[in-house]
């Protein structure tokens, strides 16, 4: 594509548009003559409001009275036509087209080695909803939408500061995807700001589609089970988190934000939290805690107790299992992977497919199949109430599933094969890993450990607002 | 090296020292509690020197912490077999030596991934590790202050003094650590030292005094009192709790290794800087030959000589430095 100015000679630069378009059908090129001068409004079909483009640009346009020359046009159009307030200057054809792509429309004149863009964009999108991942009883309904500057402006509405600062950048060597950088300005630290710009610098993709295409550039680069950034889908969430000093990237196209930096405490809190008494919201807190023990343990525990270390159950309990898991064919921990397999096949098949058939994968699976195989004998009771009630642990706490679906795994394999040793062991790699994730020197374990007493208000507990409010906090606590 | 906060220092220590502990073979009495408390305070005498003298650690002495270290960490794996008859570890005792070495090869594998991640983050798990490890202490405690029979406590010293002041220093495997770790504390040392020893002391406190409350009584039939205590002190009644007492053991083990191996392979980096590779390999593998070729016995004079070569070593041979 040329990077040097426009074509001054209408027609060939029309031709030039042409040709890098490769004559696509969507690009729509309007000639007219306005005040004595041949002109073209460029714009993509689908990408523009037909109502707004009409109103606010056609028809002012056309009644352009005789000028001299296309700049003096220009100077017209600029000076004494307010056409949209988003109205940037076009030098080069790469320009051109991003504005067109982007839902601009771009006015060329014979003569003329810029071109004038107006923002009339008036594409289909949905509409702002209620998050359908991250569910609140509490709060606001609304989520972020595909659209950056739907989400930019949800931001702004509940931050009304000058402080907050959001940075638009393109990247995607061929998607020219809109991203947007927000912060408090006065709140997050100047170092992690210019880590981050350097990290966002590395990005050399073609395309970004996904908020998975930036995190590995905003993360430490070496192995970590957990993430050291965060999403959320919610924009009230997002605010909290920028008021604590951290960052946020918003992606065109993406109704999720990439938070950083994220802690692993984190993903036990919700803004919900923040809605109920202190004493209730601690004590879900710790339930979430809990949950997320069982999500990862409880099948390991299981099979490590029942085949090495039989003698830590009581009598009666030792009975009831040895009575179920004699009519068992498959041995323990083959019992426990099949289980589990099979709820993670039945939980994608539910995920990819259309909700109603989802409906009646769920129904399938739990009724017909489960029902079947404990009837078989081939899955005994004990082991399917253990796996069911991990699975449900780990959905208390969803911004960890994928985490706690491969460590639970791991740990029945550890505990099958070396019993209680093998779990303790795997812990001991997995705690490791988990203190080694760290991002820009924020540690994601904090304020467990390095130990921050003050942290532990909305860690441990959850403290009144009123002492919360005293604590002011930032995130550059916790910076190591 | 990165540095550590003063908690840190203390967590990784306190494991090591826990789990040395934890292994301890033979016969206790209220007299091994005095001798425990009497060689805190001796090596608490030497810290506090250290840390006010401040200084470098010759090369002959990070020579004599090496050779430390990787002694360390082959008593504490022997000790981790010997203790395997009680502590059921599954393939340990039927494959033999076979078993052993998988047992070994398993513990060592997770130290070369943990001291791969560097001292701040083995640091940050202590810690972590630490708290988990104090709240089971607690439960072993709190269970035994109901259970337990507290005239056993008062049962006849059948050793001396001396001889449980020796073990005292015996079962100090941090002190190595100790010293070269110190200077990479933050804040006052002199506070790191002192909230270490007194954690210790007040650590041997409670961990021999429920053992004496609860296994007492059948202290002659107790090859590893410590762990028998555990395994004997239930505070429910239906339930037991052994496992958690098997999980704290393994992950103790775990980071007392990781603890000498860390030490080892960053005296290594002082000594040998182009030896950048393999560096924890290397101390893990001369760990676990150390610990093969010694001998089953609990090498009790041994390695309360090499406590006490390693605690003297650093206040009196270290060097000034010009700052």
């Amino acid at each position: 594509m040329k990077q040097s100015g426009l074509l001054p000679v209408l027609d060939e630069s029309i031709d030039e548009i042409k040709r890098i378009s490769g004559g696509s059908s969507d690009l729509l090129i309007n000639r007219f003559v306005t005040g004595g001068v041949h002109c073209a409004l460029l714009c993509c079909e689908g990408m523009v409001s037909t109502s707004v483009i009409t109103e606010m640009i056609f028809e002012p346009v056309t009644d352009i009275p005789q000028q001299d020359s296309a700049s003096e046009l220009f100077h017209y159009i600029s000076e004494e036509l307010l056409l949209s307030t988003d109205r940037p200057e076009v030098t080069d054809y790469d320009e051109l087209f991003r504005y067109v792509d982007s839902g601009f429309a771009v006015l060329i004149a014979e003569g003329m080695e810029k071109g004038l863009a107006f923002g009339v964009q008036g594409y289909s999108s949905r509409g702002v909803q209620e998050p359908s991942g991250e569910g609140n009883i509490m709060g606001a309904h609304e989520g972020f939408t595909e659209t950056v500057r739907t989400n930019m402006s949800q931001i702004r509405r509940r931050l009304k500061s000058p402080e907050l600062v959001m940075e638009l950048m393109v990247k995607g060597e061929k998607s020219f995807t809109d991203i947007c950088l927000c912060y408090m300005k006065d709140r997050v630290p100047k170092k992690l700001m210019a880590q981050i710009r350097s990290s966002l610098e590395d990005i050399r993709l073609e395309a970004i589609l996904s908020t998975g295409h930036i995190r590995p550039f905003v993360e430490n680069s070496s192995f970590e089970v957990f993430s050291s950034t965060g999403i959320t889908e919610r924009p009230d969430v997002l605010c909290s988190k920028l008021i604590e000093g951290r960052v946020a990237v918003l992606v065109d196209g993406v109704p999720y934000a990439i938070v950083i930096p994220r802690l692993f405490c984190e993903s036990f809190q919700t803004l919900d939290d923040y809605a109920f008494k202190p004493y209730y919201a601690t004590f879900i807190r710790w339930l979430k805690y809990l949950a997320f023990i069982i999500a990862v343990l409880l099948p390991s525990f299981y099979v490590a107790i029942v085949m090495y270390h039989p003698e830590l159950l009581n009598s009666t309990l030792f009975m009831l299992l040895v009575e179920a898991e004699k009519k068992a064919p498959l041995s323990i921990v083959t019992e426990a992977m099949f289980v589990l397999l099979m709820y993670e096949v039945i939980r994608e098949a539910g995920v990819r497919l259309p909700k109603p058939v989802g409906g009646a994968v769920s129904i399938i699976s739990g009724l017909i199949i489960g029902d079947a195989a404990v009837n078989s004998g081939l899955v005994s009771t004990p082991l399917l109430t253990m796996t069911a009630l991990s699975v449900l642990g780990g959905l208390v706490v969803p911004d960890l599933n994928p985490q706690v679906t491969i460590l639970r795994f791991a740990f029945v394999i550890a505990g099958g094969m070396l019993g209680l040793f093998g779990i303790s062991l795997l812990a001991c790699a997995v705690l490791v890993n988990i203190c080694a994730t760290e991002d820009y020197g924020f540690p994601y374990t904090a304020p467990l450990s390095p130990f921050r007493r003050k942290g532990m208000s909305d860690t441990a507990v959850r403290c009144g607002i009123k002492k919360l409010q005293d604590r002011g906090f930032t995130v550059e606590e916790y910076h190591e | 090296m990165n540095s550590v906060s003063k908690s840190q220092f203390t967590a990784l220590l306190m494991i090591t020292d826990l789990f040395g502990l934890f292994c301890c073979g033979g016969m206790i009495s209220l007299m091994t509690l005095y001798g425990f408390l009497a060689a805190a305070a001796v090596q608490y005498l030497f810290g506090v020197v250290f840390s006010v003298r401040g200084g470098e650690l010759s090369k002959k002495v990070k020579w004599l912490y090496l050779v430390y270290v990787v002694f360390c960490g082959g008593t504490l794996f022997s000790a981790l077999w010997q203790t395997s008859s009680v502590i059921y570890i599954p393939y340990e005792s039927s494959h033999g030596i076979w078993g052993r070495l998988m047992t070994a090869g398993l513990i060592a594998a997770v130290c070369l991934y943990s001291s791969s991640t560097g001292i701040k983050t083995v640091a940050r798990a202590a810690v972590i590790v630490g708290a988990l490890g104090a709240a089971c202490l607690l439960i072993d405690f709190a269970s035994a202050v109901f259970n337990a029979e507290w005239h056993n406590v008062q049962l006849p010293e059948k050793r001396s003094f001396i001889s449980e002041f020796v073990r005292g220093f015996a079962y100090s495997s941090g002190l190595g650590s100790f010293a070269v770790l110190l200077g990479d504390v933050r804040g006052e040392r002199i506070k790191a030292v002192t909230g270490y020893f007194a954690v210790k002391a007040a650590a041997a406190v409670i961990v021999l005094l429920t053992v004496l409350s609860v296994a007492g009584g059948i202290m002659p039939l107790a090859d590893f009192p410590v762990i028998t205590a555990a395994q004997l002190s239930q505070p429910l009644d239906a339930q037991r709790i052994d496992s958690l007492f098997l999980v704290v053991f393994v992950v103790f083990a775990v980071f007392s290794v990781s603890l000498q191996v860390m030490t080892g392979a960053y005296i290594i980096s002082e000594l040998f800087p182009r030896f950048t590779k393999w560096r924890s390999t290397a101390v893990i593998a001369l760990t676990v030959a150390a610990a093969v070729v010694m001998p089953s016995q609990p090498l009790v004079l041994l390695r309360a000589a090499a406590a006490a070569a390693a605690m003297a070593a650093a206040p009196l041979c270290a060097k000034k430095t010009a700052a």
